[in-house]
């Protein structure tokens, strides 16, 4: 039909057709009512003489609000003007830039809003000294044209708009947030507040939204929404776009580069399939009238989705066995168990409605539909020669059973050339196309590596249920952890949970998530807070950033998932010790350990029944998890005691150590220097072996000891391939290098008698070293904050260490009697840098550091990681541009086994020339 | 339905060869019936047998034996096969009609058979009739039974859009490739590239069962063609979300949606405080109709474009002459192809799996034989001489059971 084609006027031409035609026709069937969709040619209008008035139409539903814009006129900076993210004042600015957008559907309220950070910069006199050095400018602020902030997603059921208009008004959300002070601190209650919001409701409750909050709502396309949002998702998120196969979820990296195009295929009420060729290019191919709606309308069951789980569509589907007598009709590639007709059976059967359970109603027609929906968008990829399907919508909503019926009609009609991809944050794409709509976001060039998802206790993430608004507060938190508990048998116990398996019959017909293996909630996909830190940064020296992979062990490997539970959960009585003892052991801290416990384990549960629930699981993220956990519960640093005390006592054997590694000939203190390292990295309160070994002596004991035991060769040994390098053969001296990247990790022994020891050769090499620790604290490691004392410390008693740390600027502190300047006229010695990581994990994400290590990073020539965090778990497989060294003693009997098919204690020590 | 049986012997007949005159098609919940009577002399004057050699005229090769007869077409739910089963037997269909000769002990005659049931009732068969089930592949005699009638049979296809029944002249040498959409209790899609030459390359489990089992649980209907009469009647819009209930009785113009587009089948009785009991049967028939047939006409056609066919033929017995039906698969190819595809229909929509079973008689048992040129009732051009069987219909247009037809032994 020619009608329907993308004119707004033409609707006015069907009506006129159906006239006509039904005075023509008897039977009168009225055309332009026919099935949900719209040709591919929409764009060429044959009714061009329209197009003026279509440009009309088209504005009236772009810009029916004012946009808001910002009013720059005397502007001033708040405050101290070189802090790098100043507040700006705006006096002028009468809309408020609204931080808020809505996506409110016929079922669900989605939210997105955007919350900044709370300024924590610390910009000392060091740092600056430093980042001279670097040659990092003082201009950094307008490399982030973003402030860091934070995106968050929240949902609620339109039946409570109530309770989301409360939430609204509490956060101030409408006026740009709590904070909106920065930007407006007298403004009255604006009259002009504008929001974005999309979808049936943003017409329905426009009224109520004035009423209420006094703002108004900007209506956005619901297409142009769900696009903008599935790409900015799609090129923001690591790891967005799922497949889900017979059970089993495997997350898949989109080079955002090749993305397009791609058909996008929206399952609400009804279902719209959407042909996407980029940034705000797409083009509504097809649709089917058969989805969500019809779903839950031909079901009218309460909890359809979580009957259909343990339905039988058996009974009342007719299968190809049905008619052939259990057999297959294999000539035509249709097994037995294939549904021949969807509700066949209910023709002969004697049986009324109410004669069959609803889980199979329920199951049948969860099949029929989902099925239907994975055969018209094969065929519609197909025909524009797409690969990649995307599904998003409310009604998947993370259901297993729905994504594997989907993923299967794709995989049998197109024989496995086409793929179906799912969304984990689905259900926002409208509500973050809506938030994209907004002009002054400043996201549109926002990039993977700047966002860092986190999944906050504060919220439900059981999920896949409606979450209840965030808990900011510290008490909010742990009173709901408490509740959790109460509630924790029905939540979040730990199921035992059959491995994902195949059924082996391979067909589309058996997805085996179904069932007894599967929970209600199991495939529910966690959405966390979004955060955005403009100033991450990719590491500079991967060789090969897209194929960069941190995570060694892959945890979707049941086993070791189950492994490193056990370990988790073994290690965590200590921490919270250690955690409560932090906080000096008061009640509040306790209650505060406790509810950090519970919080922790009920993620850990809900990872061993979902792996994927938070996205990709690596150990990395699950190490990093328990460190967040702990910051949520505002223990800030759990080690802090032990970490002073045993950097004490290391610092206090240090001078003895050196003196004797100055007694060494080159080539045996370069041996004793690596062996130093090994020996030192032993002291790690990360491993459970090794805290057994504190209750054995003094540090210089266990470290001479150790250090005594390293037998070579290792059981990784290229220590005579990096001898060559540092002292060449045969009479030729090498080049020192330029400047080395020394990626440190434990607190104490390992960073004191270690590490240092092996900077200081370098230094005295004329290598510049930038050591490099991490920005917030995870278990003993230390910190980019904390290294300056020990080096300083150190420094007294080194002449080596003193002039590099001068001409590194870490002595303005700790010298007072030093001019400031004095820190770079000294500059007999290469500099002895301290650069923070940006990360606050025991492992190391190289594509998220801070952008001080990418600056230092870019005249170094050699890289050292150290410890089993960083150069084992992760980055053990890394690639570098320059040469590396990776330096672990592994002290895990299981990692030892796995990584090197070695034992306990085994050593590592390799070297990478430069690729 | 006429089940009598016109059998005669042609003068000229040679003694009877083995055979049998009856071919099933067992499906999910129907059983056709093909059966062929020779003509009878008390029901054909020889006027009308003399008639029907002259107007066979020169391409009659008197040399030849001639069976004259009728093709019958009969159906049964197969929930009654032992209605089926004494059919057969009252008939003695079974024994192909070999009252004038001795009949071969029963145990060793073969009834070709298709459909899931030829599989499913093979020993019910056996037990009932003695007789065995000659099992042929159910797209095979899906595209043979097609390819005969679209070959043979004058006015056997047509298109029906708006309200519009019209005959297509099909040139039976410009009739491949095409899809054929066979909507039975589920629906398969075929492309045919010629006799014997096709592939299965599509279905959808929502077909004809789907719209019978759904219907029947929620409109208490007793059978098919009720439920299809009380569709006439409804109103989908009372049940269907519109793109108007969404957008407030707008259209969605941005995207070409009018008001009136259905959004999602059913859709409405979510947020209606109302179970689907309380729904009138026939807007659910209704809805449920437009349901299942849009979604066969656009998953036929995305298939048609698919492989670059521009002639889908629907049949199966989901069809059955319904205007209501056809009219909405013929909106639903026409508005996604954008005319650029046409539905069409056969008269003989439900038998094609039973006649082609028939035909497959040919390579058996009919040894020997050619089925060959058919006397005409009718003044009826016949276009081309190189086809085999030519059939004419016997009665009105709608009369679809039976077809008088003869077969000449080469």
């Amino acid at each position: 039909m020619a009608g329907l084609n993308g004119d707004p006027f033409l609707g006015i031409d069907d009506n006129i057709e159906k006239l006509q035609y039904n005075n023509n026709s008897k039977e009168a069937i009225d055309k332009e009512g026919l099935v949900v969709g719209i040709g591919e040619d929409s764009s060429n209008n044959k009714n061009n003489n329209q197009g003026g008035e279509k440009d009309m139409a088209g504005n009236s539903i772009h810009r029916s609000g004012s946009r808001p814009q910002l009013d720059l006129s005397k502007a001033e900076i708040q405050g101290n003007s070189e802090e790098r993210d100043p507040t700006i004042l705006l006096p002028n600015q009468t809309d408020d830039i609204s931080h808020l957008a809505l996506d409110i559907g016929g079922s669900l309220i989605k939210l997105v809003y955007f919350s900044r950070h709370e300024d924590q910069s610390v910009d000392d006199k060091r740092k600056k000294i430093v980042k001279e050095r670097l040659g990092i400018s003082n201009g950094n602020r307008r490399n982030f044209p973003v402030l860091g902030g934070r995106l968050h997603f929240v949902k609620f059921e339109t039946s409570k708009l109530n309770e989301c208009l409360d939430f609204i008004s509490s956060k101030q959300l409408h006026r740009g947030g709590i904070d909106s002070h920065h930007w407006n601190s007298e403004a009255p209650a604006n009259e002009n507040a504008v929001i974005k919001a999309t979808g049936g409701g943003a017409y329905k409750f426009a009224d109520l939204f004035k009423e209420r909050l006094g703002v108004s709502i900007d209506k956005e396309d619901e297409m142009d929404c769900l696009v903008a949002g599935a790409n900015f998702l799609l090129k923001a998120i690591r790891h967005e776009a799922f497949t889900h196969m017979e059970g089993h979820k495997e997350f898949v990296q989109i080079d955002h580069n090749d993305l397009f195009p791609y058909l996008l295929v929206n399952i609400g009420s009804g279902v719209s399939i959407i042909k996407v060729d980029g940034d705000g290019k797409f083009q509504r191919v097809s649709g089917t009238n058969v989805g969500g709606g019809t779903y839950w309308g031909l079901g009218s069951f309460d909890e359809l989705l979580e009957l259909s789980q343990r339905g039988d569509n058996r009974t009342i589907d007719m299968l190809v066995g049905d008619i052939y007598g259990g057999m297959d009709y294999s000539k035509i590639g249709l097994s037995a168990s294939t549904i021949a007709s969807s509700f066949g059976k209910a023709i002969s059967d004697k049986k009324e409605l109410q004669d069959y359970r609803p889980e199979d109603i329920s199951l049948s027609l969860l099949r029929m539909i989902s099925y239907n929906i994975g055969q018209i968008s094969y065929l519609n990829a197909l025909r524009f020669g797409l690969k990649r399907i995307f599904f998003g919508g409310f009604f998947i909503r993370g259901h297993a059973y729905t994504m594997d019926t989907i993923s299967f009609a794709v995989h049998f009609w197109s024989k496995g050339e086409a793929q179906a991809m799912f969304l984990r944050h689905e259900g926002f794409l409208g509500a973050v196309g809506a938030f994209m709509s907004y002009q002054k976001h400043g996201l549109d060039d926002l990039m993977v590596h700047h966002l860092v998802e986190r999944f906050p206790m504060g919220a439900p993430y059981t999920g896949g249920k409606i979450h209840g608004p965030p808990l900011g507060d510290l008490n909010e938190k742990i009173s709901w952890m408490e509740k959790f508990v109460l509630k924790g048998t029905e939540i979040t116990a730990p199921v035992p949970m059959a491995p994902p398996g195949t059924t082996g019959l391979g067909g589309f017909e058996v997805p085996s998530s179904r069932g007894a293996t599967l929970r209600s909630d199991a495939s529910a996909l966690n959405v966390g807070v979004l955060h955005l830190v403009p100033t991450l940064e990719v590491f500079p020296l991967l060789a090969d950033p897209k194929m960069y992979e941190p995570n060694t062990i892959d945890l979707s490997d049941h086993k070791e998932l189950e492994y490193w539970f056990t370990v988790l959960s073994g290690h965590l009585p200590d921490l919270v010790d250690k955690a409560v003892a932090s906080e000096g052991g008061t009640d509040d801290a306790k209650r505060r350990g406790d509810a950090f416990a519970r919080a922790f384990s009920a993620h850990l549960a809900r990872l061993m029944e979902e792996p994927a629930a938070y996205g990709k699981l690596g150990l990395a993220n699950l190490l990093e998890l328990r460190e967040e956990c702990l910051r949520e519960f505002q223990f800030l640093d759990a080690y802090r005691s032990i970490k002073q005390r045993e950097n004490e006592a290391s610092l206090a054997v240090l001078p003895d150590l050196l003196l004797e590694l100055d007694h060494m000939d080159e080539e045996t203190r370069l041996l004793t220097l690596i062996e130093g390292v090994l020996a030192a990295n032993i002291f790690d309160w990360g491993s459970r072996a090794c805290v057994d070994f504190y209750h054995k002596g003094t540090i210089i004991e266990i470290y001479r000891m150790s250090r005594n035991k390293m037998q070579r060769p290792w059981r990784v040994d290229d220590f005579d391939l990096f001898k060559e390098r540092m002292l060449g053969s045969e009479g030729k001296k090498p080049r020192p290098h330029k400047r080395a990247l020394l990626f440190v990790d434990n607190s104490g022994a390992d960073i004191v008698l270690g590490m240092l020891p092996l900077a200081r050769e370098l230094l005295r090499r004329g290598t510049e070293v930038v050591l490099v620790a991490n920005s917030l604290p995870a278990l003993n490691d230390v910190t980019a904050m904390e290294v300056p004392d020990i080096v300083a410390e150190a420094a007294k008693h080194c002449d080596i260490l003193r002039r590099a740390a001068e001409a590194g600027g870490l002595l303005v502190d700790a010298m007072n009697n030093n001019s400031l300047d004095g820190s770079r006229g000294n500059s007999s010695s290469v500099p002895l840098m301290v650069v923070e990581n940006g990360c606050g994990s025991p492992c190391i994400d190289l594509r998220q550091v801070s952008s001080e290590l990418a600056a230092a990073a870019k005249h170094a020539d050699l890289v050292i990681l150290e410890g089993m965090g960083r150069a084992l778990h992760t980055n053990f497989n890394a690639r570098f541009k320059c040469e590396a060294l990776k330096l672990a003693m592994v002290k895990n009997q299981r990692l030892a086994e796995k990584l090197i098919k070695g034992k306990i204690y085994d050593c590592v020590c390799r070297y990478e020339p430069a690729t | 339905m006429d089940h009598l049986a016109h059998v005669s012997n042609q003068p000229n007949s040679q003694p009877q060869s083995q055979i049998s005159h009856l071919a099933l098609d067992i499906g999910g919940s129907l059983i056709k019936l093909v059966y062929f009577c020779r003509y009878d002399d008390n029901c054909r004057d020889d006027d009308e047998l003399r008639s029907q050699n002259e107007s066979l005229g020169s391409e009659s090769d008197n040399s030849r034996p001639v069976l004259g007869g009728k093709l019958h077409f009969a159906k049964f739910e197969t929930s009654k096969i032992n209605d089926c089963l004494e059919f057969i037997h009252s008939m003695k269909l079974h024994l192909g009609g070999f009252h004038d000769c001795t009949a071969p002990s029963s145990d060793k005659i073969f009834i070709k058979a298709t459909g899931g049931g030829a599989y499913k009732f093979a020993d019910l068969f056996k037990e009932k009739l003695g007789v065995s089930l000659d099992k042929e592949d159910e797209m095979e005699c899906l595209v043979t039974g097609a390819n005969f009638l679209l070959k043979a049979v004058h006015q056997e296809a047509f298109t029906y859009l708006d309200g519009q029944k019209e005959f297509a002249q099909i040139d039976p040498n410009d009739l491949y490739p095409y899809l054929l959409v066979n909507i039975g209790s589920g629906v398969s899609m075929i492309k045919v590239d010629g006799d014997g030459k096709f592939e299965r390359v599509s279905g959808t489990s929502l077909g004809g069962g789907t719209f019978w089992g759904l219907g029947r649980l929620l409109t208490k209907c007793k059978n098919f063609d009720e439920l299809l009469e009380l569709s006439h009647q409804g109103n989908n819009r009372v049940i269907d979300m519109l793109v108007g209930d969404i957008y407030g009785g707008t259209d969605y113009a941005k995207i070409g949606l009018s008001a009136t587009t259905i959004a999602s089948s059913f859709g409405k009785a979510i947020s209606d405080n109302k179970g689907l009991v309380d729904y009138k049967p026939e807007d659910i028939s209704r809805s449920l109709l437009r349901m299942i047939s849009n979604n066969i006409g656009q998953i036929s056609y995305l298939n048609a474009l698919r492989f670059g066919l521009k002639r889908i033929f629907f049949a199966g017995f989901f069809i059955r002459g319904h205007a209501y039906t056809m009219d909405t698969i013929s909106v639903a190819v026409n508005f996604w192809s954008k005319g650029e595809a046409e539905a069409m229909f056969l008269r003989h929509e439900g038998f094609l799996g039973a006649l082609g079973a028939f035909m497959s008689y040919e390579k058996q048992c009919l040894d020997g034989l050619t089925v060959n040129k058919i006397p005409q009732r009718f003044p009826i051009s016949v276009s081309s001489a190189g086809n085999k069987i030519y059939c004419s219909m016997n009665g009105k247009s709608n009369d679809n059971e039976s077809i008088e037809c003869t077969v000449y032994r080469t």
